[in-house]
């Protein structure tokens, strides 16, 4: 059917397990959703353009760059940001080998290679040095080199039975 | 960085589809993964009023060894085990598409009609006014060939030469109804870079079709950018090839994208070594002379000159490859 | 002779210390500017300068100011005054004042609801010029010109600074020489391009104060500027440092948005948030310099050092920044590792219309080493001499001072070399590996922290540390230092728990805050580990004699007999006898209440009595020396640098992890700017910015990184600690650069090395008749 969505219709949406109903015009981006009308500031805003990865995060399951997604192309389907993949206590095992690993440095891209290292971990735990490093390439990092983040994923990966 | 304003639409059939497009044309753009058109819109690159989603038309969905539908986002065919094996020169472009984080949205439609690029171009808004528009958007003369007629933007997709090189087909609906245009013919050669297809107004790409001998085909795809992951091609070269049980060649396609404003197929220089023993200097001398034909401008990173040279480099080792004579670095 | 005494060993210091805040940083949680929201926050845009170089004759905002929704729209008049990072180069402002100086250069500022209505208003704004002549090629910036692009210009050039300096006697040396080499080096702008876009807020409140926070890594310099260019007492001032998502220098002089957003809230009475987008960043740039340097280099038979001769012409872009300390650097810092007996240096910033540039990693060190480093290659190679003999031969010792009055104390150069060289296997290698593939050595050396502060009152310490420890148990930390991602917040806590004795979750480093955080002149010259480290370590040591005191009260030893244990003060030799901390913090309390304790840094005097003396002054420097190995595709170009041996003298490397964290980024960052990366620059013009055409290497462009940390504790840093920061990336370039060579015969002198040239270079050589490991 021919329905023209404009103005600030509302959609329905699932964000980290919670289903939501929000006012939302049609060329809302997903990452200004989730920054500016939702709060959720872990999801970083590096380029705008797909250049960069930091707003990673995951639809369906599924890693997509929430600035080249527009918010009502997601009515109907799970967002799980950064805040949906941390327990609620402690860190998850990825969160927690970044730390440990010191695959975080300022920390900015931290966020969207969480993202992009979970839903590897989860589909491919045995991921070789190459595929993680391949996963990995649309994320962009200024600090680290990556070394110590493929250290991370790559240390997870092997506690995983 | 925010969109203006558009009406977003979301068909769920293809005929509802065009019919929607025949009334809209021609202010509006079909929204695919978005990957290519958003950036565009972004930067307020020939943004148009209305956005017909095509994420709900299922009919555009589906791989099989025969059809990949429009919609299919690159991921998905990357992890299709049947088509990777069926197609591995296919697969081998498509891997190279981007980063992963763009191919979990891209699609195969949307990267077959992926704008053309230029410096020039793929500018902000404030950039581009300040320099003065250009052809393509918004303005009236070209700044790489300075004149006023043509626009010489580069083609960047690096799907369509692994797609031509099989002879792979575009099913394509639009208001007159359907029609199947070889990925190979559907691009403009002779056209002004602007309009750069054979598409009419309002036609939606629905599948890509294989042929049978698609599957009987050894085929590669060798692409040339600064950096493995995110660059668009500065050069992208396919090959596909056949051999008879003697060792003769039976089939032989070569296309060159990254070069010019659609991708090139050689068939003028590829026909006549059907039929003979794969040699070296053989493949050596088509090299040299497709690296004679292509014209690279210099719009993109790497110089027009070294991309021009690197095209006998790529086309010699792919055509090698697929030969069974590969010579040089895989 | 007495057996040497065997360095000390700690708790903490020395071990691999995840950083502290990294479980914020990992979730999501730690807060950069832009996830900062004030209530009824405006947001501001700038209108930008289209045209390179131009006289303003008239600005018409009454359009953008009557659109609705737009709070404030500001030109340059309302706040004229001149400010930079130097004090004696003020010549940018807030907003364009009478001209523009580059594509990019900052028109107007406007505040307004939200995004796209600041964009409308910017569109709204009707600008009439006089268009200038552009000036795009430092060379002819050199000769009086038509319209200078700064008044300040020396006699009508566009020349912004000239440094000459001789030192003994060049001509007589290269008279003498045995060999002599010359390198003509040019390399392209390169730029920090930290993920973390630049970002301000800024609250003007009733009370007459204003509140900024803001993405910078120097938050001391910001705080002036926005005083002296606002006219409003530091005092009302308070300035904010969030999570800062990378700088590299980038973020290091106060930067005009951030000054035209506290104008704007001071317009409007709101809170303010100015977000910039990639083109944005790119244009403000302050990246590393795009210079040409001329280099040469004589030698004696034995392939010693006997002087350099260098010319750098640098471009600097529309405004000053650093630029006089890197008109400086691109000289001075080549008076390490090597002893240089006779040194002439003539070096020239010139002022273009292009994006300014500054300070970026590795400061005014970079390009000049490359120079010398390919030099030296070659020089060995006249000389039939190992590329590592010749550089241990000329290695300067410890405790010396160069020509230039550098004071050396530590160096470790000798060890790193040893390493570098036995770790890569070097001996089995070079010129030994087959065509296409080769191993190269790259040395380095900078600056632990810049000796003389800039644009501070220069009887202060440079580093205060405050800290405070209450009955809970805590010790809080207050310091100006700005952590942008380097580890400095990880770093201070960790001295402050080693000398006190505990946990290290004990001690909360509390965010910069000018408000409460004591001055320290922030992150820029790697001095943090350093000045921050000893002031850090002062403070602890102060609070720590606070408890030995209220424990000897306690338990009745003398306080000289007492000395901290873990959690614990306890007796010397007598580790049966102790008091907990707790009891003995409560103890210290009773009088006083929370303990307060103070530690300050200054570096002591040094530098001889010349002009210009001080530039490159540090209380200490690092040293490197690296092997690299690459790969090379000879017919298309494409290589890659398979691993890197990186022996580095940090001296101490205080935190393990971090110092790797460092040494892996700059060779990463390096590499970037060997391979690909760079400001495309057709005219004036900046063709690519964007993070897809600016060529940041991606993970499979990484090589492997061994970190050979062989340095000996430094006299003076931090329980031994020198800089990690900065150094670490400059012997990354010439160690690759001298690679290429090894693998293909051609000697790049020209980067970034993209692939066309190194089928251009291999070409030529080719044309040239020499062949190369039998090939031709
Ligand atoms: C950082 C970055 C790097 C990139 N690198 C590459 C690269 O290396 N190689 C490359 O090929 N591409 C690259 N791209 C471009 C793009 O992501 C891919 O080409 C992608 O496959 C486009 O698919 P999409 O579905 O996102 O297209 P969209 O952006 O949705 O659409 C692209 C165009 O095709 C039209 N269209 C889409 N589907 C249909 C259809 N079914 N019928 C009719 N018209 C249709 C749209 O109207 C639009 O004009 C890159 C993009 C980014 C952001
Ligand atoms: S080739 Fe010319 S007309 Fe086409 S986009 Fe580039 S500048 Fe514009
Ligand atoms: S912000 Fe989305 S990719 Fe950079
Ligand atoms: S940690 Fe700074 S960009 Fe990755």
């Amino acid at each position: 059917m021919d329905s023209p969505m404009s103005g600030r219709a509302s959609i329905r949406l699932t964000i980290n397990g919670t289903a939501m109903e929000l006012g939302c015009p049609p060329e809302r981006i997903l990452l200004d959703l989730l920054r500016e009308d939702l709060n959720l500031t872990g999801t970083k805003r590096g380029c705008d353009l797909g250049t960069c990865g930091c707003c990673t995060v995951l639809l369906d399951g599924r890693p997509v760059l929430s600035c080249l997604t527009l918010a009502r192309l997601a009515i109907g389907h799970d967002v799980t940001t950064i805040e949906g993949v941390t327990p609620a206590t402690g860190l998850s095992p990825l969160q927690k080998a970044f730390v440990e690993h010191g695959a975080t440095q300022c920390g900015f891209c931290t966020p969207g290679f969480i993202m992009t290292g979970t839903a590897l971990l989860r589909d491919h735990p045995d991921a070789s040095r190459e595929e993680i490093e391949r996963a990995i390439s649309g994320n962009l990092c200024r600090c680290t080199g990556y070394l110590k983040i493929v250290e991370a994923i790559q240390a997870v990966g092997k506690e995983t039975p | 960085m925010h969109l203006d304003p558009f009406e977003l639409h979301r068909p769920t059939s293809v005929e509802e589809t065009v019919a929607l497009a025949g009334r809209l044309a021609p202010k509006f753009d079909y929204l695919a993964g978005g990957t290519d058109l958003l950036p565009n819109y972004k930067m307020r690159l020939n943004t148009r009023p209305n956005l017909i989603a095509l994420e709900d038309v299922s009919e555009l969905r589906g791989v099989s060894l025969d059809r990949v539908g429009a919609m299919t986002r690159l991921a998905d065919l990357e992890a299709h085990g049947g088509f990777r094996s069926a197609y591995p020169g296919v697969l081998e472009a498509v891997v190279e598409v981007a980063t992963p984080l763009v191919r979990a949205s891209g699609t195969l439609g949307g990267n077959l009609l992926v704008e053309t690029r230029c410096f020039f171009f793929n500018q902000s808004f404030p950039w581009r006014e300040s320099l003065g528009f250009c052809l393509k958007a918004d303005g009236d003369r070209c700044h790489v060939v300075p004149q006023k007629e043509k626009c010489y933007a580069t083609f960047s997709g690096d799907l369509a030469p692994s797609l031509s090189v099989l002879d792979a087909e575009v099913e394509v609906a639009g208001p007159d109804g359907r029609r199947r245009v070889p990925v190979t013919t559907m691009y403009d050669a002779a056209g002004d870079g602007i309009q750069r297809h054979h598409l009419k107004p309002g036609e939606l790409l629905v599948a890509v079709h294989f042929p049978p001998a698609a599957r009987t085909l050894r085929a590669t795809y060798r692409k040339l950018r600064v950096r493995p992951s995110f660059d668009f091609p500065e050069l992208g070269v396919a090959a596909a090839a056949r051999l008879t049980a003697d060792g003769t060649i039976d089939h032989l396609a070569l296309s060159v994208g990254g070069t010019e404003t659609f991708p090139k197929r050689f068939d003028e220089l590829t026909g006549p070594l059907v039929g003979s023993r794969p040699t070296l200097p053989r493949v050596r001398e088509l090299a040299a002379e497709v690296q004679k034909r292509v014209r690279p401008v210099h719009n993109t990173f790497l110089a027009a000159d070294y991309r021009k040279k690197m095209t006998g480099v790529f086309v010699r080792r792919a055509v090698g490859q697929v030969l069974g004579i590969g010579e040089g670095r895989p | 002779m007495a057996a040497p005494e065997a360095p000390p060993t700690y708790r903490l210091i020395g071990t691999r210390i995840p950083y502290i805040e990294g479980p914020l940083k990992v979730t999501g949680r730690a807060e950069y500017t832009d996830d900062i929201k004030r209530p009824g926050q405006l947001i501001a845009r700038l209108l930008r300068s289209p045209w390179p170089h131009a006289r303003i004759r008239s600005i018409d905002v009454s359009a953008a100011r009557a659109m609705p929704g737009v709070a404030a729209v500001l030109t340059g008049e309302k706040y004229p005054t001149p400010f930079g990072v130097l004090p004696i180069t003020h010549d940018e402002t807030a907003i364009a004042v009478g001209k523009v100086r580059y594509i990019g250069d900052i028109v107007a500022a406007v505040a307004a609801v939200d995004e796209a209505t600041a964009d409308r208003a910017l569109q709204a704004i009707r600008v009439d010029v006089e268009v200038l002549p552009e000036y795009t090629d430092p060379k002819t910036g050199v000769e009086k010109v038509a319209e200078p692009i700064h008044a300040r210009g020396l006699n009508g050039t566009n020349i912004q600074k000239e440094v000459v300096q001789h030192f003994g006697d060049v001509d007589a040396a290269f008279a003498q020489a045995h060999a002599s080499v010359r390198v003509r080096g040019s390399y392209a702008g390169v730029t920090h391009a930290f993920t973390e876009p630049m970002a301000t807020i800024a609250e003007a409140t009733p009370d007459g104060r204003l509140t900024v926070w803001s993405a910078t890594q120097v938050p001391h310099y910001l705080h002036r500027a926005l005083s002296e260019v606002l006219g409003i007492p530091m005092h009302r001032i308070r300035v904010i440092k969030p999570e800062v998502g990378g700088g590299f220098g980038g973020k290091s002089d106060p930067l005009p948005h951030e000054i035209a957003c506290a104008a704007l809230s001071l317009e409007t009475g709101r809170p303010v948030k100015i977000l910039f987008d990639r083109e944005d960043v790119f244009v403000t740039n302050h990246g590393r310099h795009p210079t040409q340097n001329d280099v040469r280099i004589a030698v004696d038979a034995g392939g010693k050092i006997l002087a350099y001769d260098i010319e750098a012409l640098i471009d600097g872009g529309a405004w000053s920044s650093f630029g006089t300390v890197t008109t400086y650097y691109n000289g001075v810092l080549s008076m390490g590792p090597y002893r240089v007996p006779n040194f002439r240096y003539r070096g020239r910033r010139v002022y273009t219309t292009k994006p300014p540039s500054g300070a970026m990693r590795a400061h005014g060190g970079t390009n000049i080493r490359y120079s010398i480093e390919l030099g030296l290659d070659e020089l060995a190679e006249q000389l039939h001499l190992d590329p590592f003999d010749l550089r241990e031969r000329n290695a300067l010792p410890p405790h010396s001072t160069t020509v230039n009055q550098f004071r050396i104390t530590s160096t470790s150069f000798v060890k790193c070399l040893k390493a570098a060289r036995e770790r890569s296997g070097w001996d089995d290698k070079f010129r030994k590996l087959p065509y296409g593939r080769g191993v190269g050595l790259g040395c380095g050396f900078y600056i632990s922290g810049s000796n003389s502060p800039i644009h501070f009152t220069p009887k202060m310490p440079q580093c205060t540390v405050h800290l405070k420890a209450d009955m809970d148990g805590g010790i809080a930390v207050h310091c100006m230092q700005a952590d942008i991602g380097q580890g400095s917040n990880t770093l201070l806590a960790v001295i402050v728990a080693e000398v006190v004795g505990v946990d290290l979750d004990r001690v909360h480093v509390v965010r910069v805050d000018s408000d409460v955080s004591p001055v320290d002149i922030g992150s820029y010259s790697s001095r943090v580990t350093f000045m921050m480290g000893n002031a850090a370590r002062r403070a602890g040591e102060s609070l720590r004699d606070q408890l030995l005191a209220a424990a000897a009260r306690v338990t009745g030893y003398p306080p000289e007999k007492l000395v901290v244990g873990h959690e614990k003060i306890e007796v010397r030799h007598r580790p049966d006898i102790s008091i907990s901390y707790i009891d003995a913090l409560h103890a210290a309390m009773e009088r006083s209440g929370a303990l307060l304790a103070s530690g300050a840094y200054t570096s002591p005097p040094m530098g001889g009595d010349f002009k210009g003396a001080r530039a490159g002054t540090a209380p200490a420097y690092s040293f490197a020396a690296y092997v690299a190995e690459v790969d090379v595709d000879v017919e298309t170009g494409i290589y890659k640098v398979e691993k890197v041996w990186a022996a580095f003298d940090c001296g101490r490397a205080l935190n393990r992890l971090a110092v790797e964290g460092q040494i892996e980024g700059s060779i990463h960052m390096g590499l970037g700017q060997l391979m690909g990366e760079t400001m495309n620059y057709r005219g004036s013009r900046l063709m690519n910015p964007s993070l897809l055409e600016y060529k940041i290497p991606t993970p499979q462009q990484m090589p492997q990184v061994e970190c050979l940390l062989v340095g000996d504790d430094d006299p003076e840093g931090p329980f031994g600690g020198k800089e990690a920061g900065e150094g670490p990336l400059i012997a990354t370039l010439p160690a690759a650069g001298n690679a290429l060579y090894d693998a293909v015969g051609v000697r790049f002198h020209e980067l970034p090395i993209t692939p066309e040239k190194v089928v251009r270079g291999i070409e030529l050589r080719q044309q040239s008749g020499k062949s190369w490991k039998g090939v031709s």
